[in-house]
């Protein structure tokens, strides 16, 4: 039998780069949509922007349109009490987020892994809550909360909150629970451990997308309420930052760089929240799981 | 140490159809034996399996491990451990982790925990994969991780769910020897679901068929092959499967002749004593014989059947030639109750497995000999083997 010589692998040299048509229309692309995003992101940060620059001003520095002073927020620390309603809105927030996820979570597992007779009636009626919006149903909640004598504390905005939030919560786990195989509950079940053991050491640690999205999503929610706030915190000492921004804005005289120094304040921590679970968010959004 | 008993074990989903996904179930593993549960599609055998890790519930009869009923014992109570077909394993733990989990959810302390998951590592060489997460594994390593697990536990039964099906051919193949291995290494109950017959018959002590729920026969590899007990069996065990086809049963000049087509094949007498043979003189049987049977040999001059090469297969070693018997359709529409197309279809053609050397040309005829030391008879209404309805 012979053998067929084969040559060898032509050897391709770098030559002086020439771009194909192709290829220069993906840059030119790729460059338009750069500036576009650009753009884009300057409306978007201007306001902040603004906010940020204003609020080291004076009144007068202001009206005058340049200097700049840490006068407003020294200003704005004695007309508002922040650190205290920083603290409320903290409170509440926690409060709020801890018991969306618990019952969420818990709940979410139980309709994605648990069978038992009513189930899907049970989670379209839980689900369609979420089509409720709270001002059709914001004055008997208010009644209720009044005679229950849940108006004067924190419980009262707390139950509101957590009510309102848990439908999206059910909703949320219960899809990304369907995600993960039987498999690993029953290889749990195996390996000695009940249902609540299943769902706090096996199927929580690998919900964590689910969990930042819930939490980043309240947060953001509860954080920039105002209404429930309003309503249901009559006790001044317990107002949230949003209420006591809103009562500095509705007073006689008004100073804006003062305004703007309370709105970062209130903004700050929404945000931060939200860059510090971004990679989760993202995750939880698109319910990828690792298997 | 234990044996696995099943003793009339039913299976019946609520709200279904009352068909029973596993029906009267009664068969012993003994302790140390590896025991393959074996059939196609929707047969019951994971529902089995299921029912013996606790994971279904039990309709009816009772299943023991190590002599104790354990219809109402919780599966973390069973002593079993399980292998799943996907791993099952937790994806957030190392190695190590998911090898002792079980153990630390018992309160095991951490230095035995630690010895018996670095002796079960190294079993199953596994010992520089300890600190690594499963998704950082190959699908052999993950299936070698969950046997692990199992084996860390000591239970008194291994339960194993079609564990090689996600698995590459070769490494299959790899698997399936470590797992027989090990097997035998720890001497435990074995409980083995697969689809795969080759699998069934490599691996297992004992191979249990089972068919639409019901249990068809539980034997030897070699008895399953050499003595199916009827036509599923025949038709399911062996790669490729037995030639099935209608015959008609005749007595010329004291000797007994088979007839299909126009084509006959002398019957050795002894099977007249052996399948009683005698009371299906001129009636219809399905005639049973395996591809390996029908040989070229020049030197015989009786039992030649004539066909045409539908298809030939080479496989390198061997070539699967795909024949069809010449006007058997006629005898099988006159012979059997059914008005199955398909089934009359499939019953005319058979497969001879030759060696690569023979010259088989597809379209062409075809003159083989069928060696009749192995044949098998079986009645062609209710599918079981003559030889069965003797003993």
């Amino acid at each position: 039998m012979s053998a067929t010589l084969v040559s060898p692998p032509k050897v391709i040299t770098p030559s002086s780069p020439k771009l194909t048509a192709r290829q220069y229309r993906r840059r030119v692309g790729r460059g338009v949509l750069l500036v576009v995003m650009i753009l884009v992101a300057a409306v978007m940060l201007y306001p902040f922007v603004v906010m940020l620059v204003t609020s080291f001003k004076t009144e007068s520095q202001y009206l005058i349109g340049h200097g700049s002073s840490l006068q407003s927020w020294k200003d704005l620390n004695q007309t508002l009490p922040v650190g205290q309603e920083l603290l409320n809105s903290t409170i509440i927030c926690s409060a709020s987020i801890f018991i969306v996820l618990v019952v969420g979570g818990a709940a979410g597992f139980a309709f994605a892994k648990l069978q038992f007779r009513g189930s899907n009636v049970v989670f379209l009626t839980v689900v369609s809550a979420m089509m409720v919006p709270l001002q059709a149903i914001l004055m008997p909640e208010f009644v209720n909360m009044a005679k229950l004598g849940l108006t004067t504390s924190y419980f009262g905005a707390v139950i509101v909150y957590a009510a309102l939030g848990t439908p999206f919560s059910i909703f949320l786990f219960t899809t990304y629970f369907r995600r993960i195989p039987d498999e690993l509950i029953e290889a749990g079940i195996v390996d000695g451990l009940g249902y609540t053991g299943v769902l706090t050491r096996l199927i929580l640690p690998l919900a964590l997308p689910a969990i930042a999205t819930v939490t980043v999503l309240q947060f953001i929610q509860i954080w920039d309420d105002l209404l429930v706030g309003l309503l249901f915190l009559q006790n001044p000492s317990q107002r949230p930052i949003t209420v006591g921004l809103a009562a500095l804005a509705a007073g006689r005289t008004t100073s804006i760089p003062e305004l703007l120094a309370g709105s970062l304040v209130s903004a700050l921590p929404a945000m931060l929240v939200y860059l510090g679970f971004q990679r989760f968010l993202i995750q939880g959004l698109t319910m990828g799981i690792d298997r | 140490m234990a044996d696995v008993v099943f003793e009339r074990v039913s299976k019946i989903y609520p709200g279904g159809s009352g068909v029973a996904a596993v029906n009267d179930l009664s068969l012993t593993v003994a302790d140390g034996e590896f025991m393959v549960l074996v059939g196609p599609s929707g047969c019951g055998k994971t529902t089995a399996l299921r029912m013996v890790a606790g994971l279904e519930e039990i309709t009816d009869g009772t299943i023991a491990i190590g002599g104790t009923v354990m219809n109402n014992v919780l599966p973390k109570d069973r002593d079993i451990a399980m292998v799943f077909q996907n791993y099952a394993l937790y994806p957030q733990m190392t190695v190590a982790q998911n090898m002792g989990f079980a153990l630390k959810i018992r309160g095991v302390a951490k230095s035995e925990i630690a010895e018996r998951v670095n002796e079960a590592a190294r079993i199953l060489r596994l010992e520089e994969y300890l600190d690594r997460r499963p998704k950082a594994l190959s699908g052999g390593q993950r299936q070698r991780v969950a046997m692990g697990r199992a084996i860390v536990r000591e239970p008194q039964a291994f339960l194993m769910d079609e564990p090689l099906s996600n698995l590459d051919a070769q490494l299959r193949v790899e698997m399936r020897t470590e797992i027989a291995r090990i097997q035998r290494l720890l001497g435990v109950a074995t409980v083995y679901v697969t689809h795969d017959q080759t699998e069934a018959m490599t691996m297992g002590d004992r191979v249990a068929v089972l068919r639409g729920g019901l249990l068809q026969q539980v034997d030897t590899p070699q008895d399953l092959y050499d003595f199916p007990t009827n036509e599923f069996v025949a038709g399911f065990i062996g790669s490729p499967p037995m030639n099935l086809i209608v015959a008609s049963l005749q007595e010329e000049r004291g000797q007994m002749k088979a007839h299909f087509g126009d084509q006959s094949l002398l019957i050795p007498e002894r099977y007249r004593q052996t399948h009683a043979l005698q009371a299906w003189i001129g009636r219809p049987v399905v005639l049973g014989f395996r591809p390996e049977d029908l040989v070229v040999d020049s030197s015989m001059t009786d039992d030649l059947i004539s066909a045409r090469v539908d298809l030939r297969e080479a496989l390198g070693s061997e070539i699967l030639a795909y024949l069809a018997i010449s006007s058997s359709t006629d005898v099988v529409l006159d012979a059997l109750p059914t008005t199955d197309a398909e089934t009359v279809r499939k019953r005319s053609r058979v497969v001879a497995r030759l060696s690569a050397r023979v010259d088989v040309v597809e379209g062409g005829l075809i003159t083989l000999s069928l060696k009749t030391d192995n044949l098998h008879f079986f009645d062609p209404g209710s599918g079981t083997s003559l030889r069965a309805l003797t003993s």
